[in-house]
């Protein structure tokens, strides 16, 4: 299977889509299928392998990158809309 | 390993051999200006700066100016002045060593026109001088090579930025060194920097420079701070500053870091060197060219086709769609590790191998474009 979105570190529960992955679609990471787009997802832009509670930690390069404002579903979007900076 | 390069008096090497014509105060620039329309492979600098700015700000000017002329990229140097300014071109040039260096004024020398046929007299005499040089065998570990991003996008952690990590891994161990810059960009990284210095006192460095940087953008944008992005790149689905400084940090590969500096200083250790710059890439590439660094990678994802006088930067592109959408911008596409599983490791190879011959002589996509706008740090008030 041709992957979809690219993982950086064992620990990330964000994928990044590599290319537009649509509402339905399968979220391939590594040639394996992960989940399903619950929404439209933008070449570039992150997207939940797990889900993440209110004030959970989103973990990009194995670090934390931001901070969930609201729970985040596997499959979502992650980004401005539903997070907000960790040392914001 | 090594390269051909132009031999400074002082032991440096230089990758290019410009005749540099430059204004020390904007009210010089039209001088300037005419002399670079005679003469178009002379590099021309102008500024909007030179007058009316508080102490620091002449510091910074004076060790920029007179740091871009001491590059070794330069093979001769003519500085012009108006007269009247606060940064007197005599004081610039007293730095200037080991290259032949000419001053004019233009109050003095009789106003623009004449001050232009006078410079026009002087750089057809340093052309004629710098033709004699030949590039002669140097050392890769002379190189200072500057690690730079501008417009960058969610591919460019993924690709662009870990592939001139690598390349800058590879020119760490042939001895040379590596500015890595932006301190904005590196918000939200200080514990992981700290763990790769090369001394305690180095982390102390590195947590001084880049809290003094969080404290001026927090005083500066308050509650916003931690979203200090620019709209592109939260277009490209950046979604914090610590996210993209994640992803900047990777330009700097995997060694310690053996050094930190002040905007536009000579680094005075090999290796991976930090230089405290802003985010904005053109300041930031001054303060590499005024530290003698002759050659500069560019990690880009949004398109950025900026270059910088008399040091050739090589453009690298985070993806392949904006590698198609500007053709001849670009000089590496990093794209490949999503398009075509190329591994990050052939993609630095490949630019390791582009910066050589760079610095051999191949002109980048931005010495083609004459793409080299020319810009630097100021902080305080205009008086």
């Amino acid at each position: 299977m041709t992957s979809n979105a690219l993982k950086i570190d064992d620990k990330d529960n964000v994928a990044v889509a590599t290319e537009p992955i649509a509402r339905g679609a399968a979220v391939i990471v590594n040639g394996v299928s992960i989940c399903t787009a619950a929404e439209d997802i933008r070449a570039g832009h992150k997207i939940a392998l797990v889900d993440i509670p209110a004030k959970g930690n989103i973990i990009r390069y194995g670090e934390v990158i931001v901070v969930a404002t609201m729970p985040i579903a596997r499959g979502e979007w992650v980004h401005i809309h539903n997070t907000q900076p960790a040392t914001g | 390993m090594e390269f051909y390069g132009y031999r400074r008096q002082d032991g440096r090497f230089g990758v290019r051999n410009y005749v540099l014509v430059m204004s020390s105060v904007a009210c010089a620039n039209g001088v300037v200006e005419a002399i670079g329309r005679v003469f178009p492979d002379v590099m021309a600098v102008t500024h909007a700066y030179g007058c009316g700015y508080a102490t620091e700000d002449a510091a910074v000017s004076a060790c920029t100016l007179t740091g871009l002329a001491n590059n070794p990229n330069v093979g001769a140097v003519l500085v012009i002045g108006l007269g009247c300014e606060g940064l007197q071109c005599g004081y610039l040039v007293q730095g200037i060593k080991d290259k032949p260096v000419a001053t004019l004024i233009i109050q003095r020398d009789g106003g623009s026109a004449a001050t232009t046929a006078k410079g026009i007299e002087i750089v057809r005499r340093f052309l004629e001088e710098l033709r004699l040089q030949q590039r002669v065998p140097a050392p890769v570990s002379s190189l200072v090579v500057g690690l730079e991003c501008g417009g960058s996008d969610a591919f460019s952690g993924m690709t662009a930025n870990p592939a001139v990590g690598n390349a800058a891994d590879r020119f760490v161990a042939e001895g040379a060194t590596c500015l890595l810059s932006e301190t904005t960009e590196m918000i939200g990284t200080t514990h992981i920097l700290k763990r790769r210095a090369a001394s305690p006192q180095i982390a102390g460095q590195i947590e001084q420079m880049i809290e003094n940087e969080e404290k001026l953008v927090r005083a500066t944008l308050g509650d916003r701070a931690g979203m200090v992005i620019a709209p592109g790149n939260i277009e490209g689905g950046l979604s914090s500053i610590t996210e993209k400084s994640l992803g900047c940090i990777t330009k700097g590969g995997t060694t310690s870091i053996n050094e930190v500096l002040g905007y536009a200083q000579t680094p005075t250790k090999r290796g991976l060197v930090l230089m405290d710059t802003p985010g904005y890439d053109i300041d930031s590439m001054a303060g590499f060219a005024a530290s003698g660094t002759q050659i500069m990678l560019f990690t880009t994802g949004r398109g950025s086709p900026a270059g910088f006088p008399c040091v050739p930067v090589i453009k690298v592109v985070s993806n392949s769609t904006t590698y198609k959408n500007m053709p001849g911008d670009m000089d590496v596409n990093a794209g490949v590790i999503i398009d075509e599983g190329k591994t990050i490791e052939q993609v630095g190879l490949e630019i390791f191998e582009l910066a050589l011959r760079v610095a051999n002589g191949q002109q980048t996509c931005a010495e083609i474009n004459r793409s080299q706008p020319f810009n630097y740090l100021k902080q305080g008030p205009t008086f």
